[in-house]
């Protein structure tokens, strides 16, 4: 079976919810939109404290190229353009409170009959862009500006990921089993944008029943590939060696190697703005651990606060102590309860106290199980010696920035060594002598 | 056998002879001086004096006579030692010292969540900003401690940083090293510092921390020399030590008990001989603590005097001495 070279296999712990349909979450009385919900320059607020809006109206503009605004997930009155904490950085961070009105109207125009394809490619771009879409997986980069790749890179493959490797999640999985048209209506748009005549939708071997599923709805233009039980599949590196046997170089994104992949979730944003102007205002998570009462996959607005989420799952069992806004691997801890989903909350997990390990790390046994297990090819022991000391400058030569922070390497290490956090520490340190050289110029 | 002993022995004596008249002909020889100089430096390799490493600094003084004292870890001893070895007199910047500015100790300051990873604010900072509940406060986990090149500076069990002032050579690596911009680097003489950089509102201050500034301008009301700055807007509060005069009048009054004080500030008396009677010293003691009768010696209020030393900079005969010095 395709696959790549490195990794590891972590129980998969997707029972507890991918036989669970997605429900769709009530509306709750406040609802919290945080304007940086994208990787790239913040979004500038369009409303004011007072302002009555609806379902769908713009809240924010971007600013700049790669960008993304945000869309109101319900009507009601905006409070106020308020400091919330941010779930990926923890800072605190401008968003906008709605307080709902319970009607849910839609702004005028809403939904509309659209045909994708009978549009431009370039329309539909625009389309992209003004509905706020970004990439769901997780990374939150602006879709648009994926979809808009440099004349000197043309892209020749392009992959639907369906793989959602991370333990506990089944979001992807759940939504290709009920929702398969949405997904693939939305590759198709993509494909249409760029001009591809075939497409590569790739599963991870177990998924079984969307492999069935999505088998029996594909058009001849799209593949579906299964690809071996293995995290970090889903990364994109990783995924386009597996299924294209393309490399990506060192640096590189995978434009450089005329690839192109979408999150399956993504795929179902695209269409949902390209064939009906509907907004990225809510997606699909999975709630899920040891930790929540009524583990679940729910269809849940951009905003809605983490509290809420909790207590329509159930509410969390007594011995709960962690709550992540992603999967065990690479999802954010969450300090707050006052945290509220965002565009890249592809879960929420809520573990207990037989979950965590609290215990310290030791020192590096240079057991190289890390070296086994890197996916991208790097040597993380000697990374994390270099990262306890805060070498940045002789990392780089053992290609620190390389490192995809996927945590192979400290899910396999016997001194449970924070490893990925000791990359991150001399990424920070570099990139901030490299701003600090810019300055001095 | 004796075959191969010779080879090699030959071999070696050839090679040996090469390298004999290289190390005479090619040999580099440093200006005595520098060799001299660097013996002096105390070789810690800090970098701030902006040089690659305390050899690259003696080369600078020895080679380019504009090159200042820039090393902050030598006493006056030894930068007259230098001077005398450079023949020129070299310019002295003044002893500069290291400050740790938060005094929210674990029993004072809260945390939002338990930190588990590495050992190094640094690191620290970027799980969500920090685990402290003040995102101005120290961390705690001795990244200045791990940089600073002469063991100057030290994490307590309270978890804050202690500066050893007599080994501290002002050097700033832990300035740049503290993600917080907690340490600041003052006069060594300087003699009160305000322990707080958070430029958080009272409100916010209540609910992270028992001791931090809460912005209420008391100090700022009783400083004399103006030498306080609490904006209300984003930046820390902050103590000009070029303006303070060490009256430690901002401790009394602080609330929170967040300005400290160095040292007491010692206080003044007038030499009866030499003290002429023109009165400055009256009209420039912002306490009142000097009167007397013009022409006749004036006498100091020790209760009043607070020590701050105007009177002593403007007197014209001298006649003004801090007490303890003879």
């Amino acid at each position: 079976m395709l696959s790549f070279r490195g990794g590891i296999h972590p129980p998969g712990m997707k029972d507890l919810v991918n036989g669970r349909a997605i429900e769709s979450m009530p509306l709750v009385p406040l609802y919290r939109v945080l304007l940086q919900q994208h990787i790239g320059a913040p979004a500038r607020p369009v409303v004011k404290a007072g302002d009555v809006v609806r379902k769908g109206q713009v809240l924010s503009e971007p600013q700049g190229f790669v960008s993304a605004s945000v869309h109101a997930p319900t009507s009601g009155k905006v409070r106020g353009v308020e400091e919330c904490i941010h779930p990926v950085t923890g800072l605190a961070s401008p968003c906008v409170v709605i307080e709902a009105d319970g009607e849910d109207t839609w702004v005028e125009g809403l939904p509309s009959e659209l045909d994708p394809f009978s549009m431009e490619g370039s329309e539909l771009v625009s389309m992209v862009r003004s509905s706020g879409i970004v990439g769901m997986g997780g990374a939150t980069f602006p879709t648009h500006v994926k979809l808009s790749p440099p004349k000197d890179k043309p892209i020749d493959a392009f992959i639907i990921n369906g793989v959602e490797c991370e333990p506990y999640l089944a979001a992807d999985h759940r939504l290709m089993l009920e929702e398969p048209l949405r997904v693939i209506s939305g590759a198709r748009v993509v494909m249409r944008i760029l001009g591809l005549s075939d497409a590569v939708m790739a599963i991870e071997a177990n998924k079984p029943d969307a492999v069935d599923v999505m088998r029996r709805e594909v058009p001849g233009s799209i593949r579906v590939e299964v690809l071996g039980v293995k995290y970090p599949q889903g990364a994109e590196k990783q995924l386009i060696k597996a299924v294209l046997g393309r490399e990506v170089p060192s640096g590189g994104l995978p434009m450089d190697v005329g690839a192109l992949v979408h999150n399956a979730g993504t795929c179902a944003a695209i269409w949902d703005a390209c064939s009906s102007g509907i907004p990225l205002i809510e997606r699909v998570t999975s709630v899920t651990g040891s930790g929540i009462r009524e583990p679940k996959n729910i269809r849940v607005r951009i905003g809605t606060p983490l509290r809420d989420v909790i207590e329509f799952c159930g509410g969390v069992e007594e011995d709960a102590v962690k709550v992540i806004f992603g999967g065990p691997m690479m999802g954010i801890a969450q300090y707050s309860m006052d945290v509220s989903v965002t565009k890249g909350t592809s879960g929420v997990l809520v573990l207990g106290s037989r979950d965590v390990d609290r215990s310290s790390y030791t020192s590096c046994i240079s057991c190289g199980r890390c070296v086994d297990a890197c996916p991208m090819g790097l040597l993380p022991n000697v990374l994390s010696k270099l990262g306890e000391r805060s070498m940045w400058e002789e990392a780089l030569s053992f290609n620190l920035m390389d490192c995809i922070e996927c945590g192979s390497c400290a899910y396999v290490c016997p001194a449970r060594r924070p490893i990925v956090h000791f990359i991150k520490h001399m990424k920070a340190l570099s990139r901030e002598a490299s701003a600090k050289k810019r300055q001095a110029v | 056998m004796l075959y191969a002993v010779f080879v090699i022995g030959g071999v070696g004596f050839v090679a040996a002879l090469v390298l004999g008249v290289a190390a005479v002909t090619f040999a580099v020889r440093p200006d005595p001086r520098e060799v001299e100089i660097l013996d002096l430096l105390p070789g810690a390799n800090c970098g701030a004096c902006g040089y690659a490493g305390c050899a690259a600094f003696a080369h600078a003084l020895v080679e380019d006579p504009d090159t200042p004292m820039a090393c902050t870890a030598v006493d006056a001893d030894t930068v007259q030692r230098i001077s005398l070895l450079l023949g020129r007199e070299i310019e002295v910047a003044g002893p500069m010292v290291a400050s740790v500015r938060c005094m929210g100790s674990r029993d004072r300051a809260g945390f939002r969540f338990s930190y588990l990873g590495p050992r190094d604010c640094r690191a620290a900072q970027l799980v969500a900003g920090g685990a402290k509940a003040c995102v101005y406060g120290c961390l705690g986990l001795g990244t200045c401690e791990e940089v600073c090149p002469f063991d100057a500076i030290h994490v307590g069990v309270d978890g804050l940083p202690r500066v050893v002032v007599d080994r501290c050579t002002g050097c700033g690596t832990c300035v740049d090293a503290c993600p917080r911009g907690i340490i600041r680097l003052v006069p060594r003489d300087s003699v009160v510092e305000i322990r707080c950089v958070s430029s958080d509102s009272p409100r916010v201050m209540k609910g992270t921390c028992d001791v931090g500034c809460i912005k209420c301008m008391l100090c700022v009301g009783v400083c004399p020399f103006d030498a306080i700055d609490v904006s209300s807007d984003g930046m820390p509060p902050v103590i000009d030590q070029g303006r303070c005069h060490g009256c430690s009048l901002c401790v009394d009054v602080c609330p929170r008990g967040v300005i400290d004080l160095y040292m007491v500030p010692r206080k003044v008396s007038i030499v009866e001989d030499r003290c002429i009677g023109c009165s400055i010293c009256e009209q420039v003691c912002p306490f009142d603590a000097i009167s007397g009768e013009p022409r006749r010696p004036y006498v100091v209020d020790l209760d009043r005097c607070r020590g701050c030393g105007l009177c002593v900079e403007k007197c014209p005969k001298d006649a003004i001495v801090r007490v303890g010095d003879a």
